[in-house]
């Protein structure tokens, strides 16, 4: 891509949006990649000839991809409602989830991941255990009441939960409440369960997050992870300039990995030059700033108590 | 390039008395015998690659593939190709080999027709106006993806055949047909300067079969050979 002059860069020559190309000199883009590759790595006189510019497309968007997932960090973040259904439809481009928060008061708080199974299909049955069918001979399905149950916050948790009895199910004899455990401070608490935030869990295959019901109404804050694939457009696909000697040697290596008649040891400098350039990159990606290092250490001289 | 070529194999064929080559065979060899040369650079491009990868040429004159390359070049043409319906357009009728095919400016690629269904099929490799792709059928050539017509412009460069050669005459003095160099069919061999040598032996190749000389035919193999042995 051709370098921007100033008026460009700030103002996109005066069309809309403005900021399209704000911070674009960071990345550089799928089209540069696959066409330097195929210019400088890809000859009669290269370890690598014969090749197909698909497959060095191919290569370079599964590079993009797998470093979408880890090392660049590159990390999206929704915020969404969360109605009396409390679902979540994850959205188009979701891979994998960084952070959960409930936005709530101003501040971020981090949920926690149920442990617990909290939602389940159902088959219907009659009163002899059968499961039923239409008339197609497909499964007759309801909702479950552990779904039930959660939604109407009727199920018991394993978390603390919150408010005076910590979210917990108790018997009124009486007058007086008695619980199967005690409810307040105590001895040996379960720390992996210790939270008091609404708690989720991810049903991957229906493609939902399922929270518990103190998050009916609730504003929820979601970090996640794609796969940088910009829903199929291949002009808005991009990686960082810190990982692109990287990805030129990650499609070198899996090219020539899968072609026949490549000595193993070239197959081997391929890899390792590969590794090394993936390393080299993450290190730099990691921005350690002495700055930023000197406001971790100032902590160094606190008295804990 | 031509006259020298045609008096040379005269002189060669009448000097063993071997019998007379009229024009119109003496231009069927020649179509033959460029064709045959035309060809020949392509694999021999090919094996000086190969030579050049296990470092057996050199650099600037010794640079014999650049060499060879350079003579495929003066082949090359750039046109756009006729539409004919769908995304099918016409195989340039002179074409070789397509070397690049732009579609509205972009590279294609050429994809083989085993391969195009399941490139259409991969999300991440399917053709879009940034990566098109084409397939080559009989006479046509099929672009990816499909687009309007009228916002389609497909332009090929490919290597063209060299066009046939015809020694063309004015007419006949005391038997003999005089070279007529303006005639508007005229066209002389397209090939360099060097290759005169290996067109000769192998014009008089065809000569010894049409004649029934074996000694002809086989003098000439043989010098055929060695030119192709000195070309590598």
């Amino acid at each position: 891509m051709a370098y921007l002059t100033g008026y460009q860069y700030y103002e996109n020559e005066g069309n809309t949006p403005e900021e399209l190309n704000w911070g674009s000199y960071q990345y550089l883009s799928l089209a540069d990649v696959v066409n330097n590759f195929m210019l400088m790595y890809v000859g009669n006189d290269k370890l690598v000839n014969n090749v197909h510019r698909y497959n060095v497309l191919f290569h370079a968007k599964r590079a993009i991809q797998e470093l979408n997932y880890d090392a660049l960090k590159e990390i999206k973040v929704l915020e969404m409602s969360i109605c009396d259904d409390l679902k979540l439809v994850l959205p188009p481009d979701y891979v994998s989830w960084v952070r959960m928060s409930l936005f709530k008061d101003g501040s971020l708080m981090p949920l926690t991941e149920n442990i617990q199974t909290n939602y389940a299909k159902s088959y219907l049955q009659d009163n002899d255990c059968k499961i039923l069918f239409d008339e197609s001979g497909n499964v007759l399905i309801g909702t479950s009441l552990l779904d039930y149950d959660r939604i109407t916050g009727q199920a018991r948790d394993m978390y603390l939960g919150d408010g005076s009895m910590k979210g917990q199910t108790g018997y009124n004899v009486d007058g007086n409440w008695f619980f199967d455990y005690t409810v307040e401070a105590r001895f040996g608490l379960n720390t992996e369960t210790a939270n008091v935030n609404p708690t989720f869990r991810i049903d991957k295959k229906s493609g939902v997050i399922n929270f518990s019901s103190e998050m009916a109404d609730q504003i929820i804050v979601l970090e996640y992870v794609t796969d940088g694939m910009e829903d199929g457009d291949n002009d808005e696909i991009e990686v960082h300039k810190m990982f692109e000697e990287f990805i030129y040697a990650y499609i070198k290596y899996v090219i020539l990995t899968n072609k026949v008649n490549v000595q193993e040891y070239v197959v081997a400098r391929a890899k390792k030059e590969k590794t090394a350039l993936l390393r080299n990159a993450r290190i730099r990606m990691s921005n350690i700033h002495p700055g930023r290092l000197l406001m971790n250490m100032r902590g160094r001289n606190k008295w804990i108590k | 390039m031509i006259n020298s070529v045609r008096n040379t194999v005269l002189a060669v064929a009448n000097k063993q008395n071997f019998g007379y080559i009229s024009p119109s065979d003496f231009n069927l060899y020649a179509k033959q015998a460029q064709l045959e040369i035309f060809e020949e650079y392509f694999y021999r491009y090919a094996q000086w690659l190969a030579k050049q990868n296990s470092r057996l040429s050199g650099s600037d004159y010794a640079n014999i593939a650049q060499n060879l390359e350079e003579t495929i070049d003066t082949f090359s043409k750039v046109s756009p190709l006729t539409f004919v319906s769908g995304d099918d357009f016409l195989f340039p009728p002179d074409g070789y080999y397509i070397n690049t095919l732009r579609y509205n400016g972009k590279e294609a690629d050429r994809v083989s027709n085993g391969k195009i269904l399941s490139l259409l099929s991969s999300n991440l490799t399917t053709p879009t106006l940034a990566y098109p792709a084409y397939t080559l059928n009989q006479q046509d050539v099929t672009v990816y993806p499909a687009a309007t017509g009228a916002t389609r412009s497909i332009v090929a460069q490919y290597i063209r055949y060299p066009l046939d050669p015809k020694w063309t005459y004015i007419s006949l003095v005391q038997g003999e047909p005089i070279f007529n160099q303006s005639a508007v069919d005229y066209q002389d061999f397209e090939l360099p300067l060097s290759d005169e040598p290996e067109i000769v032996s192998k014009i008089l190749k065809y000569v010894g079969i049409s004649l029934r000389e074996t000694e002809l035919y086989t003098s000439s193999a043989a010098d055929d050979v060695e030119e192709q042995q000195k070309k590598g």
